[in-house]
């Protein structure tokens, strides 16, 4: 690209000869020699090199050039004046112009200070550019570090120590700041590494890989996350780095825990409500036959039948229901000796009528407990009528006498007041295996009268209210159920409480399927003997 | 008068059974599991028998295999009455299976039609 020049002279004729001699070294010249021309060029700005001399038209333009190359930097400025002048110029446009020449100008002085000035103009171009490009590259290298920060997903660089060697802000949220620690304390508070580490195996071939983990944070919140890894390839081709990102799928997976053990609940608890169903038809014949046939007695003892099937009935009903949905719990402040005695008074009748004794220990009042009366008075029945059917098929001949005993009273340590409740029978006991799988989802001792719910009822509402269950017992001699509550409410968030009696479920859940499924094979065996 | 025996663990559906039976003119007798079942149906040899399939220890298709190893009851029409799903397939050569809860009017006709 030629350079411009825009030249700026009193004297035409000089001006002329200066375009001529560098017109010749193939730049091209604009010439302005009144002060009007001078502005309509500086407007234009179309040129590269201004040749001018300062004492224009018996003046001193020095402050104007000096504005102009202080809007235009990129235009390098040589000025020419008289010798006398030159002292002058050169204090008023020192830090401007690139070059001071004499009047006349010298070919060859004024040859350099053109090639001076291109070197200048190109070098300039060249800096404009790479700060351009420079701040580009800042800007891009921002970006980018937001989009690793901002990611909604655990991102971590690794070594192939497994050592962490950059994460982004959700990960140092939810695992801490421990850049330099190894991946699997971070993650799973591991002392060695994972079997399968996925990271690992992208370090030895440089392929992706997919999985999904179970991982505790800081809090100690577990989360179920999809993790996908990355090698980082150096410019040598090796791999010198492992991204892993990680998604969190945490409620996704509990939704789906919670729906497979709810649509195997259903299945297992479906040959029950047959069972119940088929009861209560019975119920209903014999009451309309009985009345048909004058029989008081097979109408009362049918209209008996109907009750309590019709009670069972609306017990599973509502243990589905509350499995169905974890509704929040409704808190009410109750008088703690009332509620546990309107518990006591619901099976009395139950205990009189197989002749098991009822004793309590309860002190007059111990003020207001904070508590949702209905599950909690729930889940103490179930408790209290367990204890009287413990009792009642209990077969032992040597015990003179059976008995429930129900107590409450209160303890205070730091983690505030609680209502402590135990009730004990001296009925039949359980054995290790029935104390271990006793809170189990469907696990049930009774037969085709126990749904396996009421327990693992229980403990969910016990454990929801932040308060917590535990059973002694011994075959033969009685059980034991001693538990507590806190008095006010638990501050603990519900959400928690509710993932963490989810986590359980899971756990429950995969039992039930493995009893579902034995129950199943023993019907084919039996059958396929034909 | 014609004698059926009713395998069912639940006493509240052998009394529905019992009494169904009865104000229809059969004798009944009854039995809580496979053990009593067999026990039963040979001191008894009732006329016909209406067996669950899923009862505490021993379940119903052991019975069914066992009655049909005895020469006095292997011709014994057996119906099935159980609460378990795709239960039609359980003991394949019973005369009748039927869901809980059942129709009671479908067990007296299936009874009359098959009883010896």
């Amino acid at each position: 690209m030629a350079e411009k020049i825009l030249l700026i002279d009193n004297s035409e004729s000089h001006a002329r000869a200066l375009k001529l001699y560098l017109e010749r070294s193939r730049l091209s010249v604009l010439i302005a020699s009144s002060s009007g021309e001078m502005e309509k060029q500086f407007e234009k700005r179309d040129f590269d090199i201004l040749l001018v001399d300062p004492f224009f038209q018996g003046g001193d333009i020095s402050a104007v050039i000096e504005k102009f190359k202080a809007v235009n930097p990129m235009v390098q400025v040589i000025v020419f004046c008289e010798k006398k002048h030159i002292d002058k110029a050169m204090d008023n446009l020192g830090s401007v112009a690139i070059n001071f020449l004499e009047r006349p100008v010298n070919s060859k002085a004024l040859d350099l200070a053109v090639v001076h000035a291109k070197r200048c103009i190109s070098n300039e171009r060249r800096l404009a550019n790479y700060s351009q490009r420079l701040s580009d590259l800042q800007n891009a290298q921002a970006l980018y570090h937001q989009l690793f920060n901002e990611s909604p997903c655990y991102i971590s660089v690794q070594n192939r120590d497994l050592r962490i060697t950059a994460a982004n802000t959700l990960f140092q949220r939810d695992f801490g700041k421990q850049i330099g620690g190894h991946c699997y304390e971070i993650y799973k508070h591991r002392e060695s590494p994972c079997p399968d580490c996925p990271v690992v195996q992208t370090f030895e071939d440089g392929k992706s890989r997919n999985t999904e983990e179970i991982v505790t944070s800081i809090s100690g919140k577990q989360y179920n996350v999809l993790t996908q890894t990355a090698p980082i390839i150096d410019d040598n081709g090796e791999i010198t780095q492992v991204m892993e990102m990680s998604t969190n799928i945490t409620q996704i997976r509990q939704l789906q825990d919670h729906l497979s053990s709810l649509g195997l609940m259903l299945g297992s608890m479906s040959h029950g409500v047959k069972g119940m169903l088929t009861a209560l038809d019975g119920g209903i014949y014999q009451m309309e036959s009985g009345m048909k046939k004058n029989d008081p007695e097979r109408t009362e003892k049918a209209f008996e039948l109907i009750k309590q099937m019709a009670d069972r009935i609306k017990k599973m009903v509502l243990e589905i229901l509350y499995y169905a949905k974890s509704r929040e719990l409704q808190y009410e402040s109750v008088g703690s000796v009332e509620m546990f005695n309107t518990v006591i008074s619901t099976i009395t009748n139950l205990a009189a009528n197989n002749n098991v004794a009822i004793k309590t220990q309860i002190p007059q009042n111990l003020g207001e407990i904070e508590i949702d009366p209905n599950w909690v008075q729930s889940a103490l029945v179930n408790l209290a009528e367990n204890a009287v059917d413990a009792c009642r098929y209990d077969n032992d001949k040597d015990k003179d006498s059976h008995q429930v005993e129900f107590s409450m009273w209160e303890e205070k340590d730091a983690a505030g007041e609680k209502i402590c409740i135990s009730i004990c029978d001296n009925g039949m006991g359980m054995d290790q295996e029935t104390r271990e799988k006793m809170f189990t989802l469907f696990f049930t001792s009774k037969g085709s009268q126990g749904t396996g719910l009421g327990l693992f009822i229980a403990n969910r509402v016990i454990k929801q209210h932040g308060g917590s269950i535990s059973v002694k017992s011994s075959p033969g001699k009685g059980t034991c159920f001693e538990l507590w509550l806190p008095r006010k409410r638990s501050d603990v968030s519900m959400v928690e409480k509710s993932i963490e009696s989810l986590h359980k479920t899971k756990n429950c859940s995969t039992e039930g399927v493995m009893i579902k499924e034995t129950i199943m094979d023993s019907g084919l065996n039996d059958a396929s003997y034909h | 008068m014609k004698k059926i025996l009713i395998v069912d663990d639940d006493p509240n559906i052998r009394d529905y059974l019992v009494s169904l039976l009865e104000d229809n003119g059969y004798a009944t007798c009854t039995a809580n599991d496979v053990r009593d079942g067999l026990k039963i149906a040979k001191a008894e040899q009732p006329d016909l028998i209406t067996l669950d399939l899923e009862m505490p220890g021993e379940w119903g298709p052991r019975f069914y295999r066992q009655i049909s190893q005895d020469k006095d009851l292997k011709n014994v029409p057996v119906i099935v009455i159980s609460g378990l799903s795709g239960n039609d397939y359980a003991i394949s050569k019973a005369v009748a299976t039927l869901s809980k809860p059942f129709d009671r009017e479908e067990l007296l006709s299936l009874i009359k039609e098959n009883i010896l």
